[in-house]
């Protein structure tokens, strides 16, 4: 057997692991450039789609300088959070109606959550447009919270569900059984049970709303948030500042999931109910 | 517990409850009617103590940020008047910013904004509106001392009782010389071997007038018919490829990342392009002219800080160091003496302080006779 | 039960519901309404059953909506032959490196989607290495370009949605038992064999609910349309955008946007009616389906 054609056997064994590793670098590629290009000097502190002059740490060291780009993160660091808190309590409260209830509207209630999911950005957008220039309601922070929980809420019931249906409800009966209040079983049971599944909510649905773009370009009036920020200054010279925080931001969520998950893995060791099951991570949770 | 099937269970009573809610919404909202200007009577911005909170409106780059140790305007204004400003950079585009704004001033809102910078035949459609505040010559002493002449009576607000220019400039070709040196009038840019290098401004005002001086017609001239056939020929143009794409700002950005050739822009971008081969160019059949201003919209708060601003900047010491930084034509008086004695180059500049000789050619028309069809017309090449 | 029991579910869902049907619903309602109004934003908006604009807004962009179908098509099937290797390769070979592979698939949602399509404007950009390289192979004549062609309009398209093909595929593939792909092979089936009758078929719900996952947000963007595209590649969210945020021709706007959530609303109903919502809610065991 020659070189060649043991080349190619190994070509053949292992295509399938070369083709996955060239589909994972090609998902990975653009989140390389940002943060190198966070890196590159400029003459004037704005990308140049170029590292002709060489690296610098000289934005990361002045990554808070520019005074209307704070303002977008923290409007947007604010929306993400109030967006979060209200739509993961609704959503939770809807996953555990969905789940642990039986009652006739059900598959109304189904169908509302899910629809909104298959609905393009744009029409979205548009149509709270249409409805907030019907009402004569001012545009600003108050409508893109409006709109944020909106687009939140079904994602949060997706994920809350997935946890709720594989879990054992004969700990809560137990819970009962030994003479707990149904409040207390909440408390001490249930909720620590779901607060996995909570927190992965959370995370999705504060991931996205600093990252949404287009309906709040249509519900955003004189507000400006992050993304609009980026949109802006796309058009005229991207301060590198901008590529830093994305790249920091990306470093938190990294760091916040896995802690998530890490967190959840241990629980679930120490539970030693079954056997380990692979955690659901924030993103994966959505179609699980 | 069981979650009970309910296989194909039509919708029943829920749908029926939920299909009145909604009837019932959708009557009350068609009882209204929606938008509408002209709603309130024109008021006049109020003088008085400078002082407070301002927020101003303005495009990117189009204001010193303060280099090198040394304060930009803004900074300086909130030193001098003892007032704090935010100043946001969000009108990228005249239709766009109207567009997220209208709903607003509708309201009689400005989105907490004292200030906005738009252009000419923008600043007429606010006022015709009834979006913005008229303003009173005693309360902007320096502007009517400092205001070139050639400004102080424009056709679309004869008396500025509106606007304030903010800064004048001039659309034409940019050109990457390292690329295509020969580029010297708007018909170059359809020359085949440019084929997808150049791009043209989506803005109506500017490319269109600019084509028709190309063909010899003088904008101010133009029939309807002669804006649509132009219109017909960018169109051709986009559809053959040789128009790589309709840019707003960021053409600025291809020219920097070396995607073209050439691009339809303003003169005053200098500082924005990261290309030391670009120049910007009078186009041999000349230039379109035209000026940003500043107006005060309806809901304004704190118009005295608004009108102490414009006072402020119309100081030719101001306005010099304003200049200096972004490259477009002043329009206060004194500024070129100013800057030669501070010894910059730009005092040299034919673009910072155009002869007349040098825009003996050059046209403020900006709008057809008729703007509906060509708008829509333009709207269709644009996203085609 | 009694009545407080039974109550509770509404309840719970109550609020959610409420949020949903006020600005979820309603909303659709007011496009509509808009939809057949008449007027400028100059002289006001008044109904009057304007049907006329359903037709011109479907008549002036034809070509955009077969533009955006045609895209947005291209885009899912690159996903799908993307993402089904990709997703294999996790559920199957990766073992202990799973977690992070998934993590991996998951990373661009957590880079602001305009920061990352900026990234391939830069990456495709005309003096890029990406482009010499494609010119020197070939792949590319001398004077072609990547940036600003329908070709980067479709590959910014595929690279967003694409963890939304993959996690579908994902979620099914893991679930897939593989005794039955061994029992195929001890019944002398060819591994293309056992993929072709055994995977494919039990993972085709999970390539149903990837498509849709993909093609429907695909089909209304109009970010990757805009940063990467040049003339002639404007698709219909382009013109819904415009008409709306700079046209202010409300009720054009908003009779096309209508107009595309039909269609949409058609295809999930008919999927739904098919495979139930568990697709989309996560779980294809849902008993009402």
């Amino acid at each position: 057997m020659g070189p060649l054609s043991r080349a190619w056997a190994w070509l053949r064994r292992n295509a399938l692991n070369i083709y996955a590793g060239l589909a994972i670098a090609y998902m990975l590629i653009p989140i390389v450039v940002i943060a190198v290009f966070s890196f590159g000097k400029t003459p004037k502190g704005k990308l140049t789609f170029g590292l002709n002059d060489g690296f610098t740490t000289e934005y990361w060291a002045n990554i808070f300088k520019i005074e209307q780009l704070n303002d977008a993160l923290i409007t947007s660091l604010e929306l993400a959070a109030l967006a979060t808190v209200i739509a993961t309590a609704i959503g939770t409260a809807m996953a555990i109606a969905l789940v642990r209830y039986q009652f006739r509207a059900r598959r109304a209630a189904n169908l509302l959550i899910v629809i909104p999911m298959a609905t393009p950005e744009v029409v979205m957008g548009a149509s709270l447009l249409s409805m907030f220039l019907v009402y004569s309601l001012v545009l600003g922070f108050t409508t893109l919270l409006i709109a944020h929980v909106m687009f939140c809420i079904s994602f949060v019931v997706v994920v809350v569900r997935s946890r709720l249906i594989g879990f054992d409800r004969n700990l809560e009966e137990a819970a009962a059984d030994l003479g707990a209040s149904p409040f207390t079983t909440f408390r001490t049971v249930t909720f620590p049970l779901l607060a996995p599944g909570v927190i992965a909510a959370a995370m999705l649905a504060f991931a996205l709303s600093i990252d949404d773009f287009v309906i709040s370009n249509f519900n955003s009036g004189a507000t400006v948030t992050f993304p609009l920020y980026v949109y802006g200054v796309s058009l005229r010279g991207i301060p590198v500042q901008v590529n830093a925080i994305a790249t920091l931001l990306f470093v938190v969520a990294i760091l916040a999931a896995a802690a998530v998950i890490l967190q959840q893995r241990r629980a679930e060791r120490m539970a030693q109910a079954a056997p380990e099951k692979e955690p659901i991570p924030v993103g994966t949770a959505i179609t699980q | 517990m069981g979650r009970g099937a309910r296989r194909g269970r039509p919708l029943g009573k829920t749908a029926i409850a939920l299909a009145a809610t909604l009837a019932l919404a959708l009557l009350g909202a068609a009882c209204g009617t929606t938008g509408g200007g002209n709603a309130g009577e024109i008021t006049t911005a109020e003088g008085g103590e400078v002082t407070g909170d301002l927020t101003i409106s303005n495009w990117p780059g189009y204001i010193d940020p303060g280099e090198d140790g040394e304060e930009g305007t803004i900074a300086e204004f909130e030193k001098k008047a003892g007032v704090k400003v935010k100043y946001i950079e969000d009108v990228n585009d005249n239709a766009a910013f109207f567009g997220k704004m209208q709903p607003l001033l509708e309201q009689g809102e400005s989105g907490g904004r004292s200030i906005f910078v738009v252009t000419d035949w923008m600043a007429k459609q606010m006022y015709d509106n009834g979006y913005l505040q008229e303003i009173d010559h005693e309360d902007l002493p320096e502007v009517f001392a400092n205001m070139l002449p050639s400004l102080q009576s424009p056709s679309f607000d004869p008396e500025r009782s509106f606007s304030v220019p903010w800064q004048s400039g001039m659309g034409g070709i940019w050109v990457d010389t390292s690329k295509a040196p020969e580029i010297e009038s708007v018909n170059d840019l359809f020359d085949p071997k440019y084929k997808g290098k150049v791009v043209f401004l989506e803005e109506l005002r500017e490319t269109v007038p600019l084509l028709l001086m190309a063909e010899g017609i003088d904008p101010a001239e133009a029939s309807n018919d002669d804006w649509l056939s132009a219109i017909e020929k960018i169109g051709d143009a986009a559809d053959s490829g040789q128009i790589r794409a309709f840019t707003g700002n960021e053409y600025t950005e291809d020219l920097t990342a070396g995607n073209v050739v050439a691009a339809i822009g303003w003169s005053g971008d200098a500082s924005l392009i990261e290309n030391e081969n670009a120049e910007w160019r009078m186009p041999a059949e000349g230039c379109t002219l035209w000026s940003d201003n500043m107006v005060i919209p309806v809901g304004a708060p704190n118009t005295a800080a608004a009108l102490g601003f414009m006072d402020f900047v119309y100081q030719p010491e101001v306005a010099v160091n304003i200049t200096e930084w972004v490259e477009y034509i002043s329009p206060v008086e004194g500024v070129r003496e100013l800057a030669e004695a501070n010894g910059s180059e730009i005092a040299e500049s034919e673009l910072a302080f155009p002869s007349e000789e040098f825009t003996a050619d050059c046209s403020t028309q900006d709008s057809p006779p008729e703007i509906e069809p060509v708008e829509e017309a333009w709207q269709e090449v644009i996203t085609g | 039960m009694s009545l407080r029991q039974r109550l509770v579910p509404y309840f719970l869902l109550g609020p959610g519901l409420l949020w949903l049907v006020l600005f979820f619903v309603l909303p659709m309602f007011f496009m509509g309404e808009l939809a057949l109004n008449s007027g400028t934003v100059e002289t006001g908006y008044t109904f009057n059953w304007a049907w006329s604009n359903f037709g011109d807004s479907l008549s002036g962009h034809t070509e955009q909506i077969f533009r955006s179908i045609y895209y947005a098509g291209v885009a899912t099937l690159l996903c799908l032959l993307i993402g089904y290797p990709l997703a294999y390769a996790i559920a199957f070979k990766a073992q202990r490196y799973r977690l992070l592979l998934l993590f991996a698939v998951i990373a661009p949602f957590f880079t602001t989607y305009l920061i990352r399509t900026i990234a391939w404007k830069t990456i495709l950009s005309d003096e890029s290495p990406v482009v010499s390289v494609l010119q020197t192979l070939s792949l590319l004549p001398p004077e072609g370009r990547l940036l600003a062609t329908p070709s980067a309009v479709i590959a910014g398209l595929t690279y967003n949605f694409l963890p939304f093909m993959i996690l579908p595929l994902y979620a099914s593939l893991e679930r897939l038992d593989g005794r039955l792909i061994e029992a195929a092979k001890d019944l002398y089936a060819s591994s293309t064999q056992a993929f072709l009758r055994v995977t494919l078929p039990l993972t085709m719900p999970g390539i149903v609910a990837g498509v849709l996952l993909t093609f429907i947000p695909a089909i209304g963007d109009y970010v990757n349309a805009q940063l990467l595209g040049g003339t002639g590649t404007a698709m219909i969210g382009n013109v819904i955008q415009s008409l709306y945020l700079k046209q202010r021709n409300y009720p054009e706007a908003a009779a096309l946007s209508f107009l595309m959530m039909a269609l949409i609303l058609i295809v999930v109903m008919v999927y739904i009616r098919l495979a139930g919502t568990g697709a989309f809610m996560g779980d294809e065991d849902e008993e009402e389906s």
